[in-house]
């Protein structure tokens, strides 16, 4: 595994390396252009007169300013429909994953004979092409992981697509790249590529119920869990909490973060996140629960840190 | 004669320096008396009242008067005026107190000399009390709903014979004759207990205001963190602080018991809506996800925690009350308040009326009483 990646700079997948390609060759295309236009701006005032004269024919005019362009962005467009036409195709052999941007987090669910929901961590396999459905629960949102490919908008009431294909195992940011609301800025994502083996063997534990809390703390804290009403907004599969209005939380504790990818998952973190969401990322839908003693708050965060 | 403006100007501003000084010496001197027993002069106090009224009914042009003849504003308001205001407004068949009577200047008695005054002015009087008189501000300045009930009441009071007014403001609750032994050695915490069945009811009784809670079968534990909300003033409300901090740790328990081991009395039969009922029972357990809504019962359901309310059978109008107050912004400040205020924002008036209706009438146990 590598480090975590953000960049456009630093393609992982053929999509994102035909992103970068084409940018380089607009690049280098538009320092051309530039470099033609300054030449002729500088001959034009202080060039010999011949050559002053022929830059101020009409037909020099028709072919640098109008036959140069059309060929240009004519090649251009070509070429970059044809660098980007895997983009958003749909190939049978992908796989699929749903994901669904919510203010302020990422609902996702893994296409199957029983689709699997999660949130919040994307989980894919490494050289294999997944095929993302996405959509939007609320206001516009953007999903773009920069590192593996472009950024397509989720819209309320449409379905976008975009393909991506991870070169090699490693962690790479997704993040919502169009203002959806306050705490926009904290919507971000991980996106972690696997081999195929580990991936397998994690969708399967991934699609199993969750294991029943071991220590009696952990018991108390599940209790805790179902009185409070966490169950109303949180779903933790095989218990009776089914709400589908927050982050499905089974599993929870596999996945590495608080607050969606906002703290990293330590039980200390996890309680200021329940005590005091608002401060850490404000404007977030859920409410701050202070109404906890210590040892029950104490119970409750064992508890959510057992849901391995 | 002309004189000469330079020797005018120093003329003006040594006046000026010296009645400065005059007067700091006769404020720092003492000399004048702020006696209460010695009132004003007549000229003085027309220019007082004279300000006064001004200012009352210049700063009350704005508001606006919500209809007040409304039975169950005018009982609650009558309660509240027997423990807040009869002390030194008086009441019919009783007395202003004459400690009261001695400020300056004396209350009105409001029960035979009501001052004209328009509704929102009494209103404005109220909620923001007076300067240099000792009528207090409301205690919670975001509880308007409150404060018009005590207008509501006030309406009422001129038409009301002491017989009435006990009625009213003691919500029928008979107090026995005590012996002379035990007027002579009590102490008057039975007062401030006697204050909740006024308002709540008890017994077999429900509240004698249906904008004021059932408290009948509610979990102790959340009766006791209630009242605790409302000694810390977390919990706004300008009636319960007083009568909350009136009762100490100990009541809270009792007093939670008691009402936590009352089989909560049937809601009078009233006409309803069953399509509302329905559609309040569908948010009750399915919540809206789609609004964010999440299901009440998962928290006001018999399971949850003790902390929470239950909501079956509760009083229609209170509860409404409640929901509208929190969706029209009212801050939280309590700890269970911060997570419900902002799923009552996000309620739709419609959405208020149908789960209130639901639990109104009797919630998930409905089915089964009736």
């Amino acid at each position: 595994m590598n480090g975590i990646l953000q960049s456009v700079l630093a393609p992982h997948g053929p999509q994102a390396g035909q992103i970068a390609t084409l940018a380089w060759a607009l690049f280098a295309f538009g320092s051309l252009v530039l470099g033609l236009v300054i030449a002729a701006i500088w001959l034009a005032m202080r060039g010999a007169p011949r050559i002053r004269e022929v830059l101020a024919r009409e037909r020099t005019i028709i072919l640098l300013g109008l036959a140069l362009p059309v060929a240009a962005l004519t090649i251009l467009l070509a070429c970059g429909a044809w660098l980007t036409r895997a983009q958003t195709g749909h190939a049978d052999e992908a796989l699929r994953i749903e994901v669904t941007g919510q203010q302020w987090w990422w609902r996702v669910v893994y296409d199957g004979p029983a689709p699997i929901v999660s949130s919040n961590e994307i989980r894919i396999p490494v050289g294999q092409p997944v095929d993302f459905t996405l959509k939007a629960a609320d206001v516009i949102h953007s999903f773009w992981v920069p590192s593996l490919g472009g950024k397509i908008d989720m819209i309320p009431g449409r379905t976008t697509r975009l393909r991506l294909t991870a070169e090699r195992a490693g962690v790479y940011r997704g993040q919502c790249a169009e203002y959806c609301g306050g705490p926009h800025a904290l919507m971000s994502f991980k996106l972690i590529a696997m081999p195929r083996h580990e991936y397998d063997a994690w969708l399967e534990r991934l699609a199993g119920p969750q294991s029943a809390p071991s220590t009696d703390n952990e018991q108390r804290g599940q209790l805790l869990f179902l009185a409070a009403g966490c169950g109303t907004c949180h779903a933790v599969r095989g218990t009776d909490a089914a709400g589908k209005i927050g982050p499905d939380l089974t599993h929870f504790a596999s996945r590495g973060s608080v607050g969606i990818d906002t703290l990293p998952l330590t039980a200390e973190n996890l309680d200021r996140f329940i005590r005091d969401g608002q401060h850490i990322k404000p404007g977030n839908r859920m409410p701050e629960f202070r109404i906890f003693s210590s040892a029950e708050q104490t119970a409750l965060v064992s508890y959510l840190m057992s849901l391995q | 004669m002309r004189i000469d403006p330079p020797v005018r100007i120093r003329f003006i501003l040594l006046a000026a320096l010296a009645a400065l000084f005059l007067g700091s010496l006769f404020v720092w001197s003492g000399v004048y008396s702020v006696a209460a027993s010695r009132g004003h002069f007549a000229v003085t106090e027309w220019l007082l009242t004279f300000g006064m009224r001004n200012s009352v009914k210049t700063h009350a042009l704005g508001i606006d008067a919500p209809p007040l003849d409304n039975s169950d504003l005018v009982t609650l308001g009558a309660a509240h005026f027997q423990s807040g205001c009869a002390y030194c407004h008086g009441a019919p068949g009783i007395p202003i107190s004459p400690i009261a009577q001695a400020m300056l200047p004396p209350p009105p008695d409001l029960a035979t000399n009501m001052p004209p005054w328009r509704d929102r002015e009494l209103f404005w009087i109220i909620k923001h009390g007076i300067k240099y008189t000792a009528m207090p501000a409301w205690p919670v300045q975001q509880r308007d709903d409150e404060v018009w009930a005590l207008v509501a009441f006030l309406r009422r009071l001129p038409s009301l014979d002491a017989a009435q007014y006990r009625d009213l403001a003691l919500g029928g609750l008979r107090v026995p004759p005590q012996s002379g032994e035990s007027l002579a050695t009590s102490e008057t915490t039975a007062r401030a207990i006697g204050a909740c069945a006024r308002c709540h009811g008890a017994g077999g009784a429900r509240p004698a205001s249906s904008l004021v809670p059932v408290l009948h079968g509610q979990r102790a534990e959340f009766i006791v963190a209630s009242l605790e909300a409302f000694t810390s003033a977390q919990r706004a409300s300008g009636i319960m602080q007083p009568v909350a901090r009136a009762l100490t740790g100990d009541d809270f328990r009792r007093v939670a018991d008691y009402y936590a081991a009352l089989q909560a009395p049937h809601a009078p039969e009233e006409p309803t809506d069953t399509s509302a009922i329905e559609r309040g029972r569908d948010l009750a357990e399915q919540g809206d996800p789609d609004a964010r809504i999440p299901a009440c019962a998962g928290c006001h359901g018999e399971d949850a925690l003790k902390t929470y309310p239950r909501l079956a059978g509760q009083n229609l109008p209170y509860m409404l009350n409640r929901l509208r107050l929190w969706k029209r912004g009212l801050a939280p400040g309590t700890a269970t308040e911060t997570i419900m205020a902002p799923i009552a924002r996000e309620l739709s008036e419609r959405q208020i009326e149908d789960v209130a209706a639901y639990y109104a009438s009797g919630g998930p146990s409905a089915g089964a009483s009736r």
